[in-house]
């Protein structure tokens, strides 16, 4: 999938630079005049891999108002922000906010292009996490309710003779179980199941 | 201007002819007990002396200082006036026959006393004459000139005064019959208060009827006080010393020996008030000032950086189109039209900031630079003061016209005096002194020079001068300069900058002007 660089800036003649300069290294870009603009193509925000240049000053709403209401609306596309003169205080709050750069204009292209390639390999690394994650999940949901209790007890170390006295299984039984588990949890070894089994549970799963 | 030199309003003429009314109304009240002697109340006489002396000697202290800063004479010769009467009250204590014997020393003369009480009357209103004369004369030359007076005059009223005691104590059979054996007057006194009435009844036409300044009426409630004081003493209680009129004159004397401090304290008190508010109206008009400069600059700093940027980041693209293993001279020449277009945008920006500053037609008049410096010192006067700079000018009066803004030139002037006055601020040895020419050159141009005895300019800073934001001052911002460069550009002018000898800088700056020489004179001035 190919990622898009936006760029929000409401001086015509540095959103052409800007854009120029990103092709020029092969980027695929979207320029906007302004929030709003942008905020029209919400959808291709939340579902392509991306990263965006935002001018701090701008008519409307502003830079930083922008940074917020994404965050609030769960669109967690880094944020490379352009200024014309950045003060310190300003600067330290969009940081704080998740911002991957805060550069001052004019600034030297690699900076910008070093931020741009930084915030688009971790959207792209954020964007891989999530879809593993979901793909987890779904195998977790394939369980049975018997198989989910061997599995929790097979990831907190126990062996099969004790996992039969603590389930009043045959051990036996509890073989098979295991045997399903870890077929359908597509795990090719036991510290692969326990390292699945932690990352369910810190997503909330009852493991 | 000080109150003592400025006309007196109607309120304050009430005020005094109030005074003067009540002054004679305690005389006529006094009046039917004049004769009576009050009984043990000549150690008194020390008390009276001591209050008057101290009184007398703090008005000639403050006068002499008031003379230092104004330099006039009339100042001068009345200070001398309160000196000498000051110093004459104190042989006049001690000639008093109990005052003598509780310090020991023998009786003097019979006449002593009343000698020096003449030689007191009548010297006083010859120097207040003497004060009313000079009050047009012309200033005296500051410079050394004026401490010299002031010593001389103190020293010189002190030998008249030991030499004219030292007279009458020398020769008791030479002395005038002034009183008799029982220590009445004789007629022979009559002479004294006849010719003090006259010259109190000159004073009193010169400085009442022909009064022009407060200190002029206070005088003339001096004057009533006295005249009071001397028809009591003469006329009323007959010379009988210690008597209840006496006494009442003695009170009458201390009034007139404590108006004109009363006044001169009233004035110090009103002109410190005046000064701190004058000068927290200029501090407050500094901070204005800054303030829009600082949103000026802050402006134009976003004005010229967007252009800035977009020119750096389409180089940049330019230069990475073309490094492609491919080069796209198609997107790289896009580039080079995009900065072109972004430096004439730049340009007008820079343009219009010119436009601003010179503006040409209607706010350019003929200007009188002689009177745009007056005018400027004079705001710059009570600063000067505070920080002991001495202001000078060397104006030439045959000085041509100069079309110009006058708002934006009277703000190079002033740019230049705050300079000049902030480079003497840290100079602690040497005299500080701030001069302010103008020369009318023969090629058609205004030369006006600011020179000063401050830090001068270090060699290092000489070439960064006139470079915007540069500021040798904690609180500077650094455009003064670069602002009064760009207003002299706007009008065809020049500045540049040298060193003063021995020490301190010079800011020249030129104007070219149309009119010809000595035009100044045959139109009227603004």
């Amino acid at each position: 999938m190919t990622s898009v660089v936006f760029i929000v800036d409401d001086d015509l003649a540095l959103r052409e630079a800007l854009q120029s300069l990103l092709r020029s290294v092969g980027h695929v870009v979207e320029a906007f005049e302004c929030t709003r603009d942008l905020l029209e193509h919400r959808q291709r925000l939340a579902d392509a891999v991306g990263c965006l240049v935002l001018d701090v000053r701008l008519p409307g709403q502003s830079g930083l108002d922008l940074q917020r209401q994404l965050v609030a609306d769960g669109i967690l596309l880094p944020i490379v922000f352009i200024t014309g003169h950045g003060d310190v205080p300003m600067s330290v709050a969009a940081m704080k906010a998740g911002a991957i750069e805060f550069l001052t204009k004019p600034f030297r292209d690699q900076d910008l292009l070093d931020a741009v390639h930084r915030a688009l390999e971790l959207d792209s690394d954020r964007r891989a996490a999530a879809t593993a994650l979901a793909a987890l999940r779904g195998r977790f949901d394939s369980l049975t309710a018997r198989e989910r209790e061997v599995m929790a007890l097979v990831a907190a170390g126990q062996m099969n003779k004790q996992i039969a006295a603590e389930l009043e299984l045959a051990e036996v039984t509890v073989k098979v179980h295991r045997a399903q588990v870890m077929a359908k949890m597509q795990a090719r070894s036991l510290p692969e199941l326990v390292r699945m089994a932690d990352r369910l549970s810190a997503d909330g799963r009852n493991v | 201007m000080l109150v003592s030199n400025s006309p007196p309003n109607r309120d304050q003429k009430f005020f005094a002819l109030g005074v003067i009314a009540v002054l004679l109304g305690a005389m006529l009240l006094v009046a039917p007990f004049a004769r009576n002697r009050l009984e043990g109340s000549e150690p008194m006489v020390l008390a009276y002396t001591a209050a008057v002396f101290t009184t007398e000697m703090i008005t000639a202290a403050l006068l002499l200082s008031l003379f230092a800063v104004q330099r006039s004479p009339a100042i001068l010769v009345l200070a001398i006036a309160y000196l000498y009467s000051g110093f004459m009250a104190v042989p006049w204590a001690l000639s008093f026959p109990t005052v003598l014997a509780s310090l020991g020393l023998a009786e003097a003369g019979q006449q002593t006393t009343a000698s020096i009480a003449a030689m007191r009357r009548i010297g006083c209103p010859l120097f207040l004459l003497a004060y009313a004369m000079l009050r047009g004369a012309r200033e005296v030359p500051a410079g050394r000139l004026v401490p010299a007076l002031i010593v001389g005059s103190i020293a010189a009223v002190a030998a008249v005064v030991a030499g004219v005691t030292w007279i009458i104590l020398g020769n008791h059979d030479l002395l005038p019959r002034f009183v008799d054996d029982s220590r009445r007057i004789t007629h022979v006194w009559m002479y004294v208060p006849v010719v003090a009435l006259v010259l109190y009844a000159v004073l009193i036409v010169l400085l009442g009827l022909l009064g022009r300044s407060v200190l002029d009426l206070c005088l003339l409630v001096v004057i009533c006080a006295l005249t009071i004081d001397l028809f009591l003493l003469s006329f009323v209680s007959a010379g009988l010393q210690f008597s209840v009129g006496w006494w009442a004159g003695r009170l009458y004397s201390l009034t007139a020996a404590s108006v004109i401090l009363i006044l001169l304290l009233a004035e110090a008190a009103s002109l410190s008030a005046r000064l701190a508010r004058s000068a927290a109206a200029e501090r407050r008009a500094n901070e204005d000032r800054l303030v829009t400069l600082q949103a000026f600059s802050a402006a134009v700093a976003h004005e010229i950086n967007q252009p800035l940027a977009s020119m750096v980041t389409n180089a940049d693209a330019g230069l990475r189109w073309l490094a492609r293993e491919q080069p796209d001279v198609h997107e790289a020449s896009a580039a080079l039209t995009r900065i072109a277009r972004d430096g004439h945008r730049a340009g007008k920006v820079v343009e219009g900031i010119r436009t601003t500053f010179s503006r040409r037609g209607e706010d350019h008049a003929q200007l009188n630079i002689n009177q745009l410096i007056r005018d400027v010192l004079d705001c710059y006067r009570d600063e000067c003061r505070a920080a002991h700079v001495v202001m000078q000018t060397d104006l030439d009066a045959d000085l041509p016209w100069v079309p110009g803004n006058r708002v934006q030139i009277e703000q190079v002037i002033a740019n230049l005096v705050t300079n000049a006055i902030d480079a003497m601020r840290s100079v602690t040895s040497g005299e500080r002194v701030l001069l302010v020419r103008s020369t009318a050159m023969s090629a058609g141009e205004v030369i006006v020079s600011v020179a000063d005895s401050g830090i001068g300019l270090p060699p290092e800073h000489a070439d960064r001068l006139f470079q915007p934001f540069f500021t040798t001052k904690p609180n500077g911002l650094g455009v003064g300069l670069t602002v009064s460069r760009l207003i002299l550009d706007a009008h065809g002018g020049r500045l540049w900058a040298s060193e003063n000898a021995p020490r301190g800088a010079v800011f020249h700056f030129a104007l070219p002007c149309d009119g010809s020489p000595a035009a100044l004179a045959k139109e009227p001035v603004r």
